[in-house]
């Protein structure tokens, strides 16, 4: 394992420090790994979380118009409920709070007793589930699908209500509208090593890549050889598009890389990507390329598309100014 | 006479349930690398080194203190799926305990009883999903078989253990319905749960420990 780090166990916690650090304006809760806001403003509180690896998810989000704070669990390992409640404390201005949880089992059980928790202490809190992986069949028997980069756009629709003055079931509304519109699906090129386990989660051979694998190196649908930027392209958009009908639409596009992978490939990729949605008549009004949610040192990509309506493009729009992610 | 054991003997217990877990770190965490991300037994051996450090206050609390501390614990170090489960598994074992200065034969039954529907609650799980339900449930049932039954407690720690132990087995030809696993094609068929091999591990030393008492 080769990695800038000092000890497998420190690695949430200094890395946290180290991003406050960078931001003056956020702040940072030791041991409960919580990164927050340091100017409060009274209006609905916007928290997400889930495990770490995905940097800049989610603790890069934080600050004007996105998040309030982001609860940082153990790599790829939820964050658990003392933690989340200290999250959900420190975003609360007696307005109510919205939970962006991404749709995974442990992430799901954690919020869930977090904001259980919370409510005894009179505390209004409310939450959306994100499931944009269409790699994933949607079901309502198991799981079903994971939250994946489409959490980004979520948490910039949440953000921007939010900050505009509106209530938490508007608020909430609009995540759930987003939530609604938003369909993304990846691919990965290679693995990624947890650092307390200290060797790759799995192996994908020279030139092996697996189509629709998820940000924790969850199995996707096939394992091909390596294509072409326009055939990985096609092969992507193909999924979303089977899953929900774009054409004719206005879409925000996130070109996401997992962490690996240079920004050279992702423009390249947002090139073939533009032509094909072009082709079938999807109008891009924003194309966000970079690496917003990664798989630790994972290459590979994700494409993700979020329908507009006036609402959506409005909140789309509206200024952010956040770590990752600013918006003038 | 049966076997009563205390705060201080539960505590006894987490320690021998800590080395348990820590000598099958490298087992444990093939059969997580093979469905999940392989860091289950990671995180719970941290759980359970952090419990060893807290035995010297556990072993003097009330059996009600003790498993509500014991549950934050796990909560907070464990963290992920594993943690919130325990926890709420320990937070709903300790509702049962209050005001019992020992867990006796039926309290004990009770205990894990109550662990079981904790953590079906938190998990919305069932048995079959693949889980660590499928160790405990049918543990659960042989414990209150026995009971019915009338049999010594020796016969009936001896059956739960062996029932904890086969049913962590039969979780390699489930199709997984919760967590990682059931990403996989084959919905993990064909491998053994990690966190069902866990909490086997937990029981047969709970088992062997009355065992050694009686």
């Amino acid at each position: 394992m080769k990695k800038i780090i000092n000890h497998p166990n420190n690695v949430v916690s200094e890395a946290l420090q180290g991003l406050v650090k960078a931001c003056p304006e956020l702040q940072y809760a030791e041991k409960l790994e919580v990164v927050s806001r340091k100017e409060k403003k009274t209006k609905v509180g916007l928290v997400s979380g889930g495990g770490s690896g995905h940097e800049p998810a989610h603790a890069g989000y934080v600050g004007k118009g996105m998040l309030d704070a982001a609860v940082c669990g153990n790599v790829f390992s939820s964050p658990s409920p003392d933690r989340i409640i200290k999250g959900i404390e420190e975003a609360n201005s007696g307005e109510g709070v919205l939970l962006i949880i991404k749709n995974y089992s442990g992430d799901i059980m954690n919020f869930d007793m977090a904001r259980e928790m919370a409510e005894m202490e009179d505390i209004r809190v409310e939450s959306v589930i994100v499931k944009d992986d269409v790699a994933v069949p949607d079901s309502t028997y198991s799981t079903g699908r994971r939250g994946i980069a489409g959490t980004i756009f979520v948490h910039k629709i949440a953000g921007a209500k939010a900050e505009s003055g509106a209530s938490l079931d508007e608020v909430k509304a609009a995540a759930e509208k987003a939530i609604a519109n938003i369909r993304s699906m990846g691919m990965a090129m290679s693995s990624c090593t947890l650092p307390a386990v200290g060797k790759p989660g799995f192996v994908l051979g020279e030139n092996e890549i697996e189509i629709g694998m998820g940000i924790h190196g969850e199995p996707g649908v096939e394992r091909t050889n390596v294509k072409t930027a326009d055939q990985v392209a096609e092969i992507l958009l193909s999924k979303i598009l089977e899953d929900y009908d774009f054409s004719g639409s206005e879409v925000a596009l996130m070109v996401n890389g997992l962490g690996a992978t240079p920004l050279m490939e992702l423009y390249i990729l947002n090139n073939e990507v533009e032509k094909i949605l072009t082709s079938k008549g999807v109008k891009i009004h924003k194309a966000f390329v970079g690496n917003y949610m990664t798989a630790l040192e994972m290459a590979g990509c994700s494409l993700t598309l979020m329908k507009l309506d006036g609402e959506l493009k409005e909140l789309l729009d509206a200024p952010c100014s956040t770590p990752a992610l600013t918006i003038i | 006479m049966g076997f009563l054991l205390s705060s201080k003997d539960y505590a006894e217990y987490i320690k021998l349930a800590a080395a348990k877990i820590h000598e099958n770190g490298e087992y444990v965490t093939a059969l997580d690398a093979a469905t999940g991300d392989g860091d289950h037994w990671t995180n719970i051996n941290m759980g359970f080194e952090k419990l060893v450090e807290a035995i010297p206050e556990l072993e003097t609390m009330s059996l009600y203190e003790e498993f509500k501390k014991i549950g934050i614990i796990m909560m907070s170090v464990i963290g992920g799926s594993s943690g919130v489960l325990y926890g709420s598994a320990y937070m709903g074992a300790a509702k049962v305990l209050k005001d019992k200065e020992n867990i006796e034969n039926q309290d004990m039954c009770n205990v894990l009883e109550a662990m079981l529907n904790s953590i079906m609650t938190r998990g919305n799980a069932k048995p079959g999903y693949k889980t660590m339900l499928d160790c405990l449930y049918p543990a659960v049932e042989c414990y209150k078989d026995s009971i019915a039954k009338g049999l010594s407690e020796r016969e009936t720690v001896s059956l739960v253990k062996k029932a904890a132990n086969d049913g962590a087995q039969s979780t390699a030809d489930m199709e997984a319905v919760r967590g990682r696993a059931c990403y996989q094609a084959n919905k993990g068929k064909g491998n053994l749960d990690p966190g069902a091999i866990t909490m086997a591990y937990q029981l047969e030393v709970l088992m062997d420990y009355i065992a050694a008492k009686l």
